[in-house]
This record gives structure tokens, C-alpha cells and sequence, in this order.
């Protein structure tokens, strides 16, 4: 975990910087900012800190970090486009040679992670460090079945949270994702994300990812939790299309993947039975739109599913694979609106997340788990190339 | 106020994939049985969709229509029957919303004999300047050099006018007299009237007959000093007040003398490869490369800031101008067994007619045109195998409206039939019932499918715009293999081995890979690996007028396998602390 080597005191370029380190700290609530700042305070005790924040300082709170107010990021769960505008302007008026973002919740990191974040950034000029997470087994679940398998496969990149709340960059890579964020049009909410691990990628940037341990993860507060999945969808699948020149290139994968953290074990209060249930009901009723999108194979393989009961219940990675991957495809060719297709893939994913607790509970860890869900991905990858350099539905 | 650029990249020409297409043609509005720009407006995003990132309009100038608009008598404005500037600009801006770019004609080597400068100059005294905005002479004797180009119309490239009492000098139509670059007063319209287009925010300009611009006793007044001074001109002047323009010299002469249009990238940017052209259909025909070699080995290097603009059909006849005798007559004999479907020195057909509708064929060619080192141009009509109509005069059996359904008029207009600019093409093969864009569209086996799939697979990869050529010459001569290699500058280096089926038969090749041993071939369309590449032959074999794109990997050094697991997840942590959220609603 974290050294406690200080981060080391240049004092040759003491004259041209301001702070050695920016921090943008997301919106959030008045004790949960308090917090922050403590642990802030603790991790880089010599360090120049300049904090900037949407939050306005509590009353009682006094502390030696510089504060910078920014504006009010519009999201209390994730970070948004403008929260990465933010961080690299306050980084680069404060003249900042590393720049720390931490999301909401981000009061639950202890000093130790935050340090660990940034030393990597110091230490070894990494230009984005993003944190691996300990989290139980029943948790980031649609992370676990989209969001790393597929940058993975995609993108060679096995930072097992590709889309991190938190994250430290160097100078460099804070313009680099300030230029995307201002490059996202205001007008397509759905794909209002932005993806820093795949910007580093596509930029020749060097990507690293240290484990910080356990954190709270914050929830949004639209109750619809399909229509938030949807979006993150949209705007990774977006994030491919556009950077399909680049994927398609024979890559290594980076970084190097590390050994997993402790994680409590959680008796969890999953339903398995009421996912199955859904699978079933979509199965049904969006046959006709699967059909448009997946080929007879995978078809046939989710009907032989259908028929499982809830406790024996499995979806087989390779389906699961080709599944993400060809509605990334329909995605692209626009095969039916995009909005009711990232839909008809909600009750697949219950399918998989149903099986992944049904492989849990039968002792198999849940990481080893994922990461075979993701080699399948790695190793189906010239599927994805091929149906997307030729869009032939004629196919298996 | 000038417009500035809507292209970012200076070069992107280069990776740019071109439409040509002709206003009057593509889609009518207010059916009136004439294509318009509200029209052409409708369907920028099928033209998007369809991959095309650069539209080139013919001439849509106010013009009296003798030579399909090549005849103009106003620079700066639209011809009514397509619309107004003001519906041009609304396209201008649809089509760089949607991320293309267009390019328009400057034909500025001659003008209709309706426009107002020659109404003037043939009353205008001998010597005055508005006299000699055109080259008038007192004889038909000066230029004798000069070959005629529209042998079919015209016995000379004089003609006598009795109010001037003058000859006038034309190098096409004798009603279009070409303008006297000697004459200031004309350079200077001339760079009026592309500033006026530029200006508005228009990305290129094809440049009509530009060998021609200028004339010189005792030569053969194409390609002269004076006209490339012209040129230089032109450029320093986009290159002064305009970012991320283009110039494209339509200049059909052999590559040594098209050459000199690049300058030493100080003239136009692009320039068309004639004599290829009709090389890649005597090769076809002849199933040999030999065709191809020889003119690509006649073809010098060009500035790294220029590019060749390469095509296998336009709005013009299949130009023969740029072979010899004997290759004019083995054209003429393989492709226009009828005679009507020859004009001047060349061949009236499209694409399709011309290789018998043959799939393979078509695809082979558009194989080649996609994968050459240049720019490729597609012809409108081609991406769904549109036919043609020999009956009609001059060139116009290419030129006939754009077929997008099997409704009345093929989708292009809701007039009466007969009051259509020309009728649409309704025979057996070709006819509108049967070739049209909707139809192809719910077809995923159709051309217009296979068209779009290969245009998005080509801007993949940057190699194909601006990577270098070699080819391997293989002891199968029905065989074409070459290589296109580009080092991109950032660690990696795209390299694609490209391989045609010349015959209709299949054909066995072994080609000499020895510097790639150790890559392997991986088939892009499909991206299928082929066997690694050793120091021995590497065998293929291809069947009927097929062709591969093979790109070359390097082998990437082993790792540690991505699917090692860490072993033994600690199951308990004591004092950590838990996750807040329910597990089956987290992300």
C-alpha cells in the first residue's frame, strides 16, 4: 500500500509552480466535505495543496489547504465532462504538476489511498493512476459484466474500474481529457460521459492502477435504474464508435494487473430468482428486437437459458461475450433506435448478473469469475473487428 | 465575411473519400423534372451514411446549357433552375455540419459565348481591355499546334465571328470562347470570382481544363510556363487567406506532365490520374497487370503535400485520349462493340455496362480504386450499378437522374415523366424498377451494402490516402500485389498486402514476403489470420476477380496471459469498511 516517502520537494522549480498538487473535490455533502479535507490533510502533510470544489467551505472547519471554488458539477454520483474542465483549469492556473480527482463519496478513502494515488503520478510520471476498488462481491456488478470486460477486450486495458470516480492525472492527460470533455455536445445527455481510461489509450498516454481499498460508492438519485444503466452504455458504446481506428490496431494490454484486495464477504440481499424471472419476461416480449441483433446461435443459447430454473441458473461467458458485442454492433449501425435497444440488453445483463451470484454462491470466487468473463471477451475480440469491418448478417 | 475552413486536418484530401455528383441529376424539389439544391439537400445524409466525406458538384452556374453547365456566363451565382445562393449556402452548411466538405468547379479557361464579358469584347475596339479578355485573331493560322479535344463537333479551334470580324479561339465548343490570361483585367476576375466562392465557405475547387489556360505560337499550348504561373497564382492566393483549401487540376496528360501541376507543392494540391483509368480496364480485360505496372512506373513522385485524385468513371466519356493507337483500338473493340457508344476519344458508358453487370467485376474495380495510393472519386449512380442511356446525345447517357425507388421517375422527381431534364433509365437490367437505393437498402447483399462496408473499412486506415506503394511482381502476371506501408510516427506502422484477381478464372500466386517473415497476414474484411509468413513463397490462391487485403502484424512479444488469476482471494477483512449501496442496484 502507501510509502511514507514524501513526495519529493523540487525545489529547483519551487519558483514556477504554485502547488504540487490540484485536487478537484465533486459536490457534496457538508460533512462529507469536512472529511475530505482531513484526509487531505493527513496524506500530504508537506505538500502544496490547492483544493478546488463546488463546496463551500463549513463554517467550523479551518485547514491549511488553499481552497478554489469551481462551478456546481450537475451530478451527485459520477464525474461529469465539466468536473474534468474544472480540474485541469484549476490545475493548470494553480501550475500543478499532478492533478487528484475524487468523486462523491470520496470521503471514505483513507489518507493512505489518496496518497498512493498521487505518488504514482510523482514517482514514476504515470499520466493517469486509477484506483481499484474493494468491494464486495455483489457490488458493481454492471461494471464487472460491461464496463471492464468490454474496455478490456476493446481498448487493451485491464483497469478493472474504467470508469473511476476518483483518479490522479498528470498535466498533460488533465488537458488532454479537458479537450474530449469540451468536445462532448451539450445536446446528447446519453452520452455525457467521459471515458479517461480510453482517452489515455488513445492518446499513447501511460495508464497505471493501484488498489485503495474499500469505498463508498454512491448511487444516483433517479430512482430508474435502467435509464441510468442505459446511459452509461450509450456513451461507452458511443466512446467505441468513435475511436474505432484505434482499437482495431494489434495492441498490449496495460497495466499490469495487480493481486486482488481483502473483501468482506456479503451475505448480500440479491434476488436472483426475481432477475431470472426478468430474463424469462424478455424473452418473451423482445424476441423480435433480439432477433434484429443477435445471431440464431446466440438466440438458441439464450432459449436452452430460458428454461434453467433460478438456483442453477448460468449464462455462459462466451454468450455473454458475443451478446455486448453485437449490440455494440447494432449500436453502431443504428439497427433499431438506440434508446429501446440499450433497453432490450437490461434484462440480458440481469441474466448474467443472476448467474455470476449463482457462480459465487457455488464458491467460486467472484473475481476469478470476472476475469474469465473478461479473457472470453479478450478472446472473442476478433469477432467484434469482423462483424464491425463487415456488418453481414448472414452470420452464425 | 469570409467563412473559415470546415476541414481541420490541412491534409484532408488525402484520407478524404469523393462524391461527383451533378445538381440537376441527384434530386428534384419542386418537380419541375430538374434536380435543385433543396433537393440535393434532402439526401446529404445518405451521402453521409453512404461514407462520402467530400461532394463535388458539377458546374451549377448560370449557364445556357450547351455543354451541361461547362458553359457559364456568371462566376458568382447559381443557375435558377437549381435554386439560389441562398439555397446553395443551406447545403453548404448542411454538408459540413455532417462533416463533409465540397468542392465546386472553376472553369475559368473558357466561358459560354452568352456571357456578358464576350457580348462585350465582340463589340469592344481591337486591343481594348474588354476585347481582350478573349484571344481573337485576324487569321485561323495562329496555334497550329493545338490539337482539337471535341473531334466529334469541331473541325478547328477557331471560329469566325462577324460582329468581332474576328476569329475567336476556343479549345472545346465553338460557344465557348476561352478566356486570354495575358490579359490582367481576366486574372484578376478570375481570383474574384474564386474568393467569392471561398469566401462563403466552399473547401475545394476542381479546376477545368487547366493545361489549357494559356496559349503560345510554335507549341501545343497545353501545359506552358505562363499557364502554370497561372496556377501559382491561384494557390498563393487561396494559401494567403484561406486555411485548408484544395485545387484539383483537371489535367489529362501523361503523369510527367501532370507532374508540373503539383509544382514543388505550390500549385494545385490534387490532380486527377488520367492515363491510369483506362489502364485498370485494359488490364481487366486483358486479365495482365502489365497495363497498370507500366503506367504507375511512369508515374513520378509527387510533393508529400499533394495527391492523386484516382476514379474509374465521371460525368465525361471514358477518356482515351492518354493511351496509344493501338490501346485506343483494344478499348474501343473490348468495351464499345457499338459504335454510338463512343464521342471524341472515348467510351459514353458507366461503370456497370461497361464490365457486363458483373458483380465480381465491379467490386475487383472498386477494389483497386479503394486501396491505389490517392484519393478515390466515385461517380453518383455507381454505389448502386446504375446503367445508361447510349441514345442520348453527347455525354449525356451517364448524366441521367439518380434512381432512388421504383416509383414514378425513380424517386427523383414527382413531374410528369416527359417533362423530366432527361428520361431515367427503364430497361430490362438497369432500370429504375430494378437498381435504386431503397431497394438495395433493405438488400444487406447489395452493392450499395458492399460499397458502404468497403468505404468505411478503407478510412480504418490511414495507409490507404497516404502510404507508399511497391509492388511485387509475381510470376502470375493475371495477378496485381503490391504493398502500401505507412509509418504513422507513434510506435506503429500499418502495412496491407493487397492482392486481385485480374482473371475470371481462379489463379494461384507465390509471393515473396521474406522481409515480413515472422507477421502474419490477417484478412481485413473479415479480419480472419492467415499462416504466418515465412522465408519461403507465400502461397495464395484467389478465385474469379477476388481480392484480398491482408494487413501484416507484427507479432506482439509475449506477457503474462491475461487469463492468470491471482490466486486465493482472501475471504475476510476484518474492520474494513462495507460498501454502502444494495448490491443488485449498484453499478
Amino acid at each position: 500500500m502507501a510509502t511514507a516517502n514524501p513526495i519529493p520537494d523540487d525545489s529547483s522549480t519551487a519558483e514556477h509552480t504554485t502547488a504540487d498538487l490540484g485536487v478537484f473535490v465533486a459536490a457534496m455533502a457538508p460533512d462529507q466535505f469536512k472529511e475530505v479535507l482531513a484526509n487531505l490533510e493527513a496524506a500530504f502533510s508537506i505538500e502544496r495543496i490547492v483544493v478546488a470544489t463546488p463546496n463551500d467551505l463549513p463554517a467550523d472547519v479551518t485547514t491549511r489547504l488553499k481552497i478554489v471554488a469551481t462551478p456546481q458539477s450537475s451530478s451527485l454520483w459520477t464525474l461529469k465532462p465539466s468536473d474534468f474542465i474544472a480540474a485541469a483549469q484549476s490545475g493548470l492556473e494553480q501550475g500543478a504538476r499532478a492533478i487528484l480527482i475524487l468523486g462523491p463519496g470520496a470521503e471514505s478513502l483513507r489518507p493512505s489511498a489518496l496518497r498512493s494515488l498521487a505518488e504514482a503520478t510523482f514517482a514514476s510520471s504515470i499520466d493517469l493512476v486509477v484506483p481499484n476498488y474493494s468491494i464486495p462481491p455483489h457490488a458493481g456488478l454492471f461494471n464487472s459484466a460491461i464496463l471492464y470486460p468490454l474496455t478490456r477486450a476493446v481498448f487493451a486495458s485491464r483497469v478493472r474500474f474504467p470508469l473511476p470516480i476518483d483518479l490522479c492525472l498528470s498535466s498533460r492527460m488533465a488537458e488532454r481529457l479537458a479537450d474530449a470533455a469540451q468536445r462532448i455536445p451539450a445536446s446528447s445527455p446519453g452520452e455525457s460521459l467521459l471515458w479517461p481510461v480510453n482517452e489515455a489509450v488513445a492518446g499513447g498516454f501511460t495508464v497505471d492502477e493501484v488498489d485503495v481499498g474499500a469505498r463508498a460508492i454512491p448511487q444516483p438519485s433517479d430512482q430508474d435504474t435502467n435509464s441510468v444503466l442505459i446511459s452509461i452504455m450509450g456513451s461507452l458504446f458511443a466512446d467505441i464508435e468513435a475511436k474505432a481506428a484505434l482499437w482495431q490496431r494489434p495492441r498490449r494490454a496495460q497495466p499490469t494487473r495487480r493481486t486482488e484486495q481483502e473483501v468482506e464477504i456479503s451475505d448480500g440481499t440479491a434476488d436472483v430468482t426475481r432477475m431470472v424471472a426478468a430474463f424469462r419476461l424478455a424473452a418473451d416480449n423482445l424476441q423480435e428486437i433480439w432477433s434484429l441483433v443477435l445471431p440464431p446461435n446466440s438466440l438458441l443459447m439464450l432459449k436452452r437459458c430460458s428454461v434453467l430454473n433460478s438456483a442453477e441458473f448460468r449464462m455462459p461467458d462466451n454468450l455473454w461475450a458475443r451478446i455486448v458485442f453485437d449490440f455494440v454492433i447494432a449500436y453502431r449501425l443504428r439497427t433499431i433506435n438506440r434508446g429501446h435497444l440499450l433497453g432490450a440488453l437490461i434484462p440480458l445483463y440481469l441474466a448474467w448478473a443472476a448467474g455470476h451470484i449463482n457462480t459465487i454462491a457455488s464458491g467460486t470466487p467472484a473475481e476469478r469469475h470476472i476475469e474469465a468473463v473478461a479473457a472470453a471477451f479478450e478472446a472473442d475480440k476478433s469477432y467484434l473487428v469482423a462483424r464491425w469491418r463487415w456488418p453481414d448478417r448472414f452470420n452464425s | 465575411m469570409k467563412k473559415i475552413a470546415s476541414a481541420a486536418d490541412p491534409l484532408w484530401y488525402k484520407d478524404a473519400i469523393i462524391y461527383e455528383l451533378h445538381v440537376r441529376a441527384f434530386a428534384d424539389s419542386n418537380n419541375d423534372g430538374i434536380g435543385d439544391f433543396p433537393g440535393l439537400l434532402t439526401k446529404v445524409d445518405y451521402l453521409k451514411d453512404l461514407g462520402v466525406t467530400c461532394i463535388w458538384l458539377l458546374p451549377f452556374f448560370p449557364s445556357p446549357l450547351r455543354d451541361d453547365g461547362y458553359d457559364i456566363s456568371n462566376y458568382t451565382d447559381v443557375n435558377p433552375s437549381y435554386g439560389t445562393l441562398d439555397d446553395f449556402k443551406a447545403f453548404l452548411d448542411a454538408a459540413h455540419q455532417s462533416g463533409m466538405q465540397v468542392m465546386i468547379e472553376l472553369v475559368v479557361n473558357h466561358t459560354s459565348d452568352q456571357h456578358p464579358w464576350f457580348k462585350a469584347a465582340r463589340l469592344a475596339a481591337p486591343g481594348s481591355p474588354e476585347r481582350d479578355r478573349y484571344v481573337w485573331s485576324d487569321t485561323d493560322d495562329k496555334y497550329k499546334g493545338a490539337r482539337v479535344i471535341f473531334t466529334d463537333t469541331e473541325k478547328s479551334n477557331w471560329t469566325w465571328d462577324d460582329t468581332a470580324k474576328a476569329y475567336y479561339w476556343h479549345r472545346f465548343f465553338s460557344h465557348q470562347p476561352d478566356l486570354n490570361y495575358d490579359n490582367p483585367l481576366v486574372r484578376e476576375e478570375v481570383l474574384n470570382a474564386m474568393r467569392f466562392w471561398l469566401d462563403m465557405g466552399v473547401d475545394a475547387l476542381r479546376i477545368d481544363a487547366i493545361p489549357y489556360l494559356c496559349e503560345r505560337d510554335g507549341t501545343s499550348c497545353e501545359n506552358l510556363p505562363e499557364t502554370h504561373a497561372m496556377v501559382k497564382r491561384l494557390r498563393a492566393a487561396i494559401d494567403a487567406d484561406y486555411g485548408n483549401r484544395l485545387i484539383l487540376a483537371e489535367a489529362n496528360q501523361w503523369p510527367a506532365d501532370v507532374r508540373p501541376y503539383f509544382g514543388d507543392g505550390d500549385e494545385c494540391h490534387m490532380a486527377f490520374h488520367f492515363p491510369l483509368m483506362p489502364r485498370i480496364y485494359m488490364a481487366l480485360r486483358q486479365e495482365d497487370r502489365q497495363p497498370i505496372i507500366d503506367i504507375m512506373a511512369q508515374t513520378p513522385p509527387i510533393p508529400d503535400n499533394c495527391q492523386w485524385g484516382l476514379f474509374l468513371r465521371n460525368h465525361d466519356e471514358l477518356t482515351l485520349e492518354m493511351v496509344t493507337d493501338d490501346e485506343r483500338d483494344y478499348m474501343y473493340f473490348a468495351y464499345s462493340a457499338d459504335p454510338r457508344m463512343r464521342i471524341n476519344v472515348g467510351i459514353r458508358r458507366r461503370l456497370a455496362p461497361l464490365v457486363d453487370n458483373n458483380r465480381r467485376r465491379i467490386e475487383l474495380l472498386n477494389s483497386l480504386l479503394l486501396s491505389f495510393p490517392g484519393t478515390p472519386i466515385l461517380y453518383y449512380g455507381d454505389e448502386i450499378g446504375m446503367g445508361d442511356n447510349i441514345y442520348l446525345g453527347d455525354r449525356n447517357g451517364v448524366r441521367t437522374p439518380m434512381q432512388w425507388t421504383s416509383d414514378r421517375n425513380a424517386g427523383f422527381s414527382k413531374c410528369d415523366p416527359a417533362r423530366l431534364y432527361f428520361p431515367v433509365v427503364m430497361d430490362p437490367i438497369y432500370g429504375y424498377q430494378a437498381v435504386n437505393v431503397e431497394a438495395q437498402l433493405s438488400d444487406q447483399s447489395s452493392l450499395l451494402h458492399w460499397t458502404r462496408n468497403m468505404i468505411a473499412l478503407r478510412k480504418l486506415f490511414r495507409v490507404f490516402g497516404r502510404g507508399t506503394l511497391t509492388f511485387l511482381n509475381a510470376t502470375n502476371r493475371k495477378i496485381l500485389a503490391y504493398l502500401r506501408e505507412l509509418d504513422q510516427g507513434d510506435g506503429f506502422c500499418e502495412t496491407v498486402l493487397c492482392v486481385a484477381n485480374l482473371s475470371r478464372f481462379a489463379q494461384p500466386v507465390s509471393l515473396d514476403l521474406a522481409n515480413y517473415a515472422g507477421y502474419q497476414p490477417v484478412e481485413m474484411l473479415g479480419y480472419v489470420p492467415f499462416p504466418p509468413i515465412g522465408r519461403e513463397p507465400y502461397a495464395l490462391t484467389l478465385a474469379p476477380y477476388t481480392f484480398f487485403w491482408l494487413e501484416l502484424q507484427a507479432a506482439i512479444p509475449e506477457e503474462e496471459s491475461a487469463s492468470e488469476l491471482s490466486t486465493q482471494i482472501p475471504r475476510s477483512a476484518a474492520g474494513s469498511t462495507p460498501a454502502v449501496s444494495r448490491p443488485d442496484t449498484e453499478v
